[in-house]
């Protein structure tokens, strides 16, 4: 049969230049191909992430709305309580990621009182306490100015709105474990992308 | 003659990657977008939810007084004076929650809050809903309460506050709508459709609400 297989020439053996033209291209193109790989497969696996990250902060803040004592507690639910709540949810997208709550705690252990809190801005704040692919969840509450006695010329309530319910915001914030590798992304450990997602609500008021 | 073939051959070549490589950079890039339309869709979605619920979590007949304006940054221009409280508390965990991807969203502004008054009669026919008087007419967010028959029709605008009201419970539906644009980032390269998100959540009033 010599050089043929049922019909079709096989080259014996490929001219060296030409192996040289192939491995150039395998070459530039591998890189190429890589790339696109690895962008679709994280741009999928960062959509997951987010969207669970959404449906864990927006199911958190219905907990931690509802988790106050009184209506008019000056004092944010306890983070780690609200983490739990919702820390199943998170590890199920956010594998290789690890997940903490962010709070200061009191000399009893628990999380000190939200005037005391301040939940991290940046993602990069996370990374420098923490250190690389950690997120935090972070609960904090806003409370309206106490009411005072109008001035002559003003209505009560006075200051506008201090008879509202405090406002409870959960933070998930951090970095999250990614395929880019490092020195292409934002992260400064590679093989993680920042993620802030917050929700925001008032607290439930119920009857007396 | 082989010399000439093999320029033809690359040739070839380099066409077969001139062609291959935008498409396969039109594909990654457009399977970005998707992803990231998922996720502001998620996020639009959570939002407007939430801004359901915080709309029955104001105090009955508070009315914001004068002077109130709500929403921090983004939201600073939208005065709630004479509106229901439950109005602006829906505004403020909408512009709460949305913060992030708000620079790829072009939105399209609607009344605050609708409402086509009490009723208190079932007998009477239901009002359509219209914006309250001073309602700011380009929110991102807009929010309708009404009444959510037994046969779980909402009928806009419509409210019954008798107990047990024939016509049903009270209901708020909250509407966003806002066009995903990608001509600002590296995307639009290879991205050239805008797609319309539109969110829509129904909230019912919780059990012993003030």
């Amino acid at each position: 049969m010599g050089g043929e297989f049922e019909g079709v020439p096989r080259p014996r053996r490929m001219p060296r230049a030409r192996g040289g033209q192939a491995l150039v291209e395998f070459a530039v193109v591998l890189p190429l191909f890589l790339f696109c790989l690895i962008g679709a497969l994280d741009a999928g696996l960062w959509a997951v992430q987010t969207s669970a990250e959404v449906s864990a902060v927006e199911q958190a803040a219905m907990v931690a709305s509802s988790a106050g004592g009184s209506p008019t507690s000056q004092i944010a639910p306890d983070a780690r309580a609200v983490t739990a709540s919702i820390s199943g949810r998170l590890r199920t997208a956010l594998f290789g990621t690890t997940i903490k709550s962010w709070c200061a705690t009191n000399a009893s252990g628990d999380c000190a009182p939200d005037a005391i809190q301040r939940c991290p801005s940046t993602p990069a704040e996370v990374q420098g306490a923490d250190g690389p692919r950690v997120v935090v969840v972070c609960v904090s509450e806003a409370d309206p100015p106490a009411c005072t006695t109008p001035p002559p010329g003003h209505v009560t309530p006075y200051p506008p709105g201090c008879e509202d319910s405090p406002m409870i915001t959960v933070r998930v914030v951090g970095f999250v474990a990614s395929f880019v590798p490092p020195g292409f992304g934002p992260g400064a450990a590679g093989f993680e992308l920042p993620t802030n997602i917050s929700a925001t609500t008032h607290t439930l008021r119920f009857a007396p | 003659m082989r010399r000439r073939r093999r320029r033809g051959d690359d040739a070839q070549a380099v066409l077969e990657t001139a062609l291959v490589i935008p498409i396969l950079l039109l594909l990654v890039c457009n399977f970005i977008a998707v992803m990231v339309q998922v996720t502001v869709q998620e996020q639009l979605n959570a939002a407007t939810a939430l801004a359901a619920q915080s709309r029955f979590q104001a105090p009955e007949n508070a009315i914001d007084p004068s002077g109130t304006r709500c929403c921090g940054e983004r939201g600073a221009a939208l005065a709630t004076s004479g509106l229901p409280t439950g109005c602006r508390y829906a505004a403020e965990t909408f512009y709460g929650t949305m913060t992030t991807d708000t620079g790829l969203l072009h939105w399209q502004g609607a009344p605050l809050c609708t409402s086509g008054g009490d009723s208190g009669n079932a007998a009477n026919a239901p009002a359509q809903p219209v914006a309250y008087a001073g309602s700011p007419p380009n929110a991102e967010v807009s929010c309708d309460i009404g009444a959510i028959t037994p046969g779980g029709i909402v009928v806009p605008g419509y409210l019954d506050r008798s107990l047990n009201p024939p016509s049903g419970l009270d209901v708020v539906t909250c509407t966003a709508v806002a066009s995903l644009d990608f001509a600002n980032t590296p995307l639009a390269w290879g991205v050239f459709w805008t797609p319309t998100l539109r969110a829509h959540a129904e909230a019912l009033p919780p059990p012993f609400r003030q």
